[in-house]
């Protein structure tokens, strides 16, 4: 706790003990220091405090760049050409300016975390004041803000002192950004090692924003069993009311939730939501149903399932309000980044904002008290039900068949398909009355319009593939685990003696969004997989939403067939995005929980131990945002391989080990100070994957580590081996990287294994205390 | 080529956690609807077994109808040079994963409690002998516990034959269990250490000795000595027990100089038997926790999965947090529930005498290793959930250490026993007037019209020097 600018004085007073006359007293700053824990080297990292840290790893896992565009047009002495070595106006080659769009994309992406904790925070502080108290988790939750702990030394117990971790971030965020003006950093690692900065000020943000809430909107606090909501379009009750919210930010919906209790109208209106506010609709309220990740909006909407659509912050399509207007749905936009061209009117009287809208007068508004928000969209979708159930908002199947008859087969549809989908092929088939071509796109289309936008002829062609795929929207239903948030100081514990002795070879993160064609399918495999060889699953955001929305042979979905608990085997939903920050979380409380090693502003040692003994990966399978960047790249400093699927070039650059240099990978062996070779483990700290197989073989290879003890290793090495045989059809050309002694040879492969030791040539190794800062050796005491 | 080339399935690590169900399932063995099952391993004269035979007595695997559940024995006889009855149990226990190893083979729980399936999948694909998972169990005894020169594998389907053997399998391990309980320190010359958790708390080292489990729960000194036998290099490694220093407290020379080297000097001295001193230290997953009440000069005890907060009002999250990390923390001890079965169980401390609370979970489960004389009156969370509802109850059972209360009353003055709880509170209050008035040394000080800055105030809880009354 922290106080600011205290000034007291006294007249005078007289005690037992003593006189006061005119006493002033001013303290610029009282700081609670009963925090026993000393103050590590970094507390509040500048953005170059770090640099040290970053260098060992972008040394380690160099930048292999793939600019998307060969392009800079930031400025206006551009455009300027960076093909074949040239350098622009201002001095940047396409490295550096690959890497200066790295940074803007993750200080995007902190910035909108961060915006977003802030915003959470002063609304929370403002209804329940700066002393109230955090509880991330009850008892068996102790380090309750690992991330903020570490990164700011600050060890947060209420909701002011969360607003005071924002100041840091915000700070740092604009000299991130500040970085990337034209003229000022000028090398590409140096813009790297920014981009890591602005992932740990997001990864604060994002641990800000969720704490916040769950502690003062009591969402499930560190629950194994946060209860099972129903997803999928099918679940929703289309006789009632529905209001749709669709972003990131629970405040507005917090507002609809609280005037639909309060006037007894709960279970007689459907709140659903999609993208994060679903998952946070359904943490505070659990009749709330999610209806899915965010890339199918435009699918949504323009079915025509809301009866008003809520907007409030991050990843909504732009023209959304237009797309409801086509339904004729109202919008409320109900966040200051986001007022769509709306007219506020906050301060107008509800009942004349819902006459509005009901009316048609007008298609949209404007509302920025979230209570206000309640009762308008509240009253408008009981309202305007009644009358929206007479449109009829996709087009027959003889429409289409009529319409599909003008099409002119220049398949520009195709061209502009991101996924380059078969569009004017299954049109053709339309024309003719099969409408089969075009349910199947209904599987693979990601959503996204553009087909539309490029159609000469202005079909409504998304609006086709919906229809055509209708009966398949329409048995979508699901479950879905509400968000637990933290994982508990005691799962950690649990899970100890497992990792060690090996029986968890490691522990997979899906986030992000899964948005590629059998993206949500290939999650739910992965997942599926994993979990089935005892990993420990963790996902969020919409990818936790695709892993709940396929069912096993039992019909059962993967919430459902395995447990929420951070153990072996366990299928875990923290929540929304910010919710990501717990998974870095939990793998900094190993650290803190094991080896008792001090978090408080203990930045890189907390880093070195990650890096190099939680065999922790991350997956983001589908296209994102910014967000994804900056989630990535707090994975990144802490040393953590994070893996994207098949539209992971668009990252401009992955960070890529060298196997084959022998030299990269030695590390310290604290123990004795000496220099070993752990080999590649892990080989790269971002890598990009094209199909679900080659992600899967990735994800056993990357969760080895340095530390494995031979029981983890043999472990690990048999899930790299099968699935690398089941995938590729072969043993792994590899696998004598992985061999530090002949016990790491997983027992059923001995004979087989041992001889192509023997024809590479192999040695033995010790098994050390790795780290890569030599200041970590450890001094021998007499 | 692989060395299961010729068993019609897969075999590997992986297919350790694959689960069969019913309707998957071709046939089942032993089980909860067979009386009669079992499976064990016997060490023998070399001359006794032939290596590599598989024996089947009664119906194979082939002969028996799908969907059915038949009796099944499975008897694993070893020989080796330096293999002793003392190895049965580590040899008996590997038979769970080796089977679990063939894909469409699940193997549940152990001894007369065996439950395995087949899978029709792997029925058709041709697993349809005992031969095969005979072969299995050789290959890998073989490869993975090299002091095992020869091992020959029986598989008992007939239910007469397994009537007669039953009974037999049944004694042994009561012979076993016997034998292990009553196994103590002074019978052996060698401890075991353990170093495994290193790869995650690296200055952590596990002692354990026949009447101390390792901290984890995981490993007893008979796993210890088949580890240290079978891989030498690895992480868990003889210890030469030495001189005994303290027959109390458990103070061993050996002891503590393999702590000592293998700390890096971090921790040079250990008492095996006590939470005070030089207590073990303790890891990171260490399944229990005993903690020190200084109010009632007892101990409590509290296992990882106990929800609620214990009696001093703090939860095992906590408690975990003072002592984890490979510290020597006095009067906070991590420890496994096997060991609070243990004669040794905190000896010089006074054992179960010295207990004073425990979850009534942990209770139960080792309830009949509790002295008679002072089992009920250890109180649960049923009984007391504070300190002044604890004292109450151990005052009303007679608890022992009651008795020592009036001899520490009668010194009371000298030091009374430290609070180590951390100012929870989430708001400190700004100074007040009442605190203004500064005293010190008997002097009084005026202050008037004094102005005081201050660029920062830090404000620090008082440490308290911690006194713990010991033994």
């Amino acid at each position: 706790m922290t106080t600011k600018n205290v000034h007291m004085k006294i007249g005078e007073m007289k005690t037992a003990t003593g006189l006061v006359k005119n006493l002033e007293v001013s303290i610029g700053k009282i700081v609670d220091d009963s925090w026993a824990e000393p103050m590590g080297p970094t507390p509040m990292p500048s953005i170059s405090a770090l640099r040290d840290w970053d260098m060992k790893l972008l040394t380690k896992y160099k930048p292999f760049y793939m600019p998307d565009c060969d392009l800079c047009c930031l400025c206006t002495y551009g455009k300027c050409d960076l093909t074949a070595g040239k350098r622009g106006a201002c001095g940047l080659d396409i490295a550096a300016q690959s890497s200066r769009i790295v940074l803007i994309a993750c200080s995007i992406g902190a910035a909108t975390h961060t915006a977003h904790a802030r915003h959470l925070v002063d609304h929370l502080i403002e209804k329940y004041g700066r002393n109230y108290p955090l509880d991330v988790g009850g008892l068996n939750v102790k380090v309750e803000a690992p991330v903020t702990r570490l990164v700011t030394g600050i060890r947060p117990k209420t909701l002011g002192d969360l607003a005071e971790v924002l100041d840091y971030c915000e700070t740092q965020i604009t000299h991130c950004l500040s970085a990337a003006h034209t003229g000022q950093e000028g090398n590409n690692l140096d813009f790297e090692s920014k981009a890591f900065h602005a992932g740990r000020i997001d990864q604060v943000g994002m641990e800000v924003a969720d704490i916040a809430q769950i502690s003062a909107l009591d969402f499930p606090k560190a629950d194994p069993e946060a209860p099972l909501i129903e997803m999928g379009i099918g679940t929703v009750d289309t006789s009632k009311p529905v209001i749709m919210c669709i972003g990131h930010n629970v405040v507005p919906s917090v507002g609809i939730i609280d005037y639909m209790k309060e006037n007894k109208l709960d279970g007689k209106i459907e709140v659903v939501g999609l993208c994060c506010t679903a998952f946070d609709n359904t943490r505070y309220y659990d009749r709330a149903k999610i209806v899915g990740p965010i890339s199918w909006q435009l699918r949504f909407v323009r079915g025509g399932f809301a009866d008003v659509v809520v907007l409030d912050e991050q990843c909504i399509r732009t023209d959304i309000f237009s797309e409801a207007e086509r339904v004729k749905a109202p919008v409320i936009a109900a966040s200051e980044k986001n007022c769509m061209g709306f007219k506020n009117r906050t301060n107008d009287p509800a009942d004349e904002i819902v006459a509005d809208l009901v009316s048609g007068k007008v298609p949209g508004v404007l509302i920025l008290d979230p209570e206000k928000v309640g009762e308008v969209a509240v009253k408008v979708a009981t309202k305007i039900a009644p009358i929206r159930r007479k449109y009829r908002v996709l087009p027959e199947i003889d429409e289409i068949k009529a319409l599909a008859k003008t099409c002119r087969q220049c398949n520009m549809c195709q061209r502009s398909c991101p996924q380059d989908l078969s569009i004017p092929v299954a049109l053709k088939a339309a024309a003719e009355g099969n409408m089969a071509l075009l349910a199947d796109l209904y599987e693979e289309c990601i959503g996204c319009g553009r087909c539309e936008e490029a159609c000469p002829v202005k079909l409504q062609i998304h609006s086709f593939i919906i229809k055509a795929g209708e009966k398949c929207m329409l048995e979508e239903k699901n479950y879905c685990r509400s968000g637990r948030g933290a994982v508990q100081d005691t799962e950690i514990r649990n899970v100890g003696s497992p990792i060690v002795l090996g029986e968890i070879p490691g522990i997979l993160a899906v986030v992000g969004c899964a948005n590629y064609p059998h993206g949500g399918k290939d999650v739910y495999d992965i997942c599926r997989e994993f979990a089935l060889r005892r990993f420990i699953v963790v996902t969020s955001g919409c990818s936790a939403m695709s892993a709940g929305s396929y069912k096993n042979a039992e019909g059962k979905t993967l919430y459902e067939e395995f447990p929420g608990e951070f153990a072996a085997g366990g299928v875990l939903n923290v929540g929304s995005c910010v919710a990501n920050s717990h998974i870095a979380g939990a793998a900094i409380k190993v650290a803190n929980i094991f080896a008792k090693r001090n978090l408080r502003g203990n930045y890189e040692e907390i880093a070195d131990y990650i890096h190099n003994r939680v065999g922790a990966v991350g997956l983001a399978w589908g296209a994102y945002s910014q967000k994804a960047a900056s989630i990535a790249a707090g994975f990144w400093s802490l040393g953590i391989p994070v893996l994207v699927g098949p539209h992971g070039s668009k990252y401009r650059r992955m960070l890529l080990g060298r196997a084959d240099k022998p030299e990269n990978w030695e590390v310290y062996d604290a123990r004795t100070g000496e220099k070993v070779n752990v080999g590649p483990a892990p080989e790269h700290l971002f890598q990009t994957v094209e199909t679900p197989q080659e992600a899967m073989v990735a994800i056993a290879k990357l969760c080895m580590r340095p530390n494995d003890t031979w029981k983890g290793r043999s472990i690990k090495l048999s899930h790299y081996i099968d699935l690398h045989k089941r995938h590729y059809g072969c043993m792994p050309p590899d696998i004598h990287l992985f061999v530090r002694t002949l016990a790491d040879v997983p027992m059923t492969m001995k004979d087989e294994i041992v001889k192509i030791l023997e024809a590479k040539g192999w040695k033995e190794t010790v098994i050390p205390d790795p780290t890569l800062l030599p200041r970590m050796i450890r001094k021998k005491k007499e | 080529m692989s060395m299961f080339s010729d068993i019609p399935v897969d075999v590997g690590v992986i297919y350790e956690g694959e689960r069969i169900r019913r309707n998957d399932m071709y046939v089942e063995l032993g089980g909860p609807t067979v009386q009669e099952k079992f499976e064990l391993a016997k060490v023998r004269p070399a001359d006794t077994i032939e290596d590599g035979k598989v024996i089947i007595i009664g119906p194979d695997i082939k002969d028996m109808k799908e969907g059915g559940a038949y009796p099944l024995g499975v008897l694993v006889e070893a020989a080796g040079a330096t293999l002793d009855e003392g190895l049965e149990g580590v040899i008996e226990r590997r038979i769970h994963g080796y089977m679990n190893f063939i894909e469409g083979f699940m193997h549940l729980n152990q001894r007369y409690d065996i439950w395995i399936r087949l899978s029709k999948k792997s029925f058709q694909k041709g697993l349809n002998s005992f031969e095969y998972i005979g072969k299995v169990l050789h290959r890998l005894f073989k490869s993975e516990l090299p002091i095992i020169e020869k091992l020959q594998v029986t598989f008992i389907t007939d239910p007469e034959k397994i009537k007669e053997l039953y009974p037999q399998a049944l004694q042994a391990y009561e012979a076993r269990d016997a034998k292990a309980r009553g196994l103590k320190d002074e019978d052996v010359d060698k401890f075991y250490g353990c170093i495994l958790c290193q790869s995650f708390a690296p200055t952590h080292v596990c002692v354990i000795t026949p009447q101390r489990y390792s901290n984890c729960g995981a490993i007893s000194w008979f796993d210890g000595r088949a580890s240290a036998s079978v891989d030498p290099k690895g992480p868990v490694f003889a210890i030469e027990k030495g001189e005994l220093l303290d027959p109390v407290k458990g103070e061993y020379s050996g002891v503590n100089e393999t702590v000592k080297k293998k700390t890096l000097g971090e921790v040079n001295q250990v008492w095996l038997y006590t939470a005070f001193g030089h207590p073990h230290t303790s890891c990171g997953c260490f399944e229990a926790v005993a903690f020190y009440i200084p109010e009632v000069d007892g101990f409590g005890l509290v296992h990882r999965g106990f929800k609620g907060v214990t009696v001093n009002g703090l939860p095992f999250s906590t408690l975990a947090d003072s002592t984890a990390g490979g510290r020597q923390v006095d009067g906070f001890h991590g420890l496994s529930i096997e060991y609070m079965r243990s004669k040794k169980f905190l000896e010089a401390d006074g054992g179960w005498h010295r207990v004073v609370w425990v979850p009534k979970e942990v209770k139960e489960r080792v309830k009949d290793f509790i002295p008679k004389d002072v089992v009920d009156k250890i109180a649960t969370e049923e009984d007391a959930q504070n300190l002044d509802a604890l004292k109450a109850f151990l005052k009303e059972k007679g608890h022992p250490v009651v008795a020592k209360w009036a001899a520490a009353e009668a010194a009371a003055g000298e030091a009374a026993p430290a609070e180590v709880k951390e100012e929870e509170g989430a708001m400190i209050p700004m100074a007040t007037a009442a605190t203004l008035p500064i005293m010190a040394g008997g002097f009084k000080i005026i202050l008037k019209d004094a102005k005081i800055y201050a660029k920062k105030v830090l404000i620090r809880p008082i440490k308290d020097e911690k006194k713990v009354r010991a033994g």
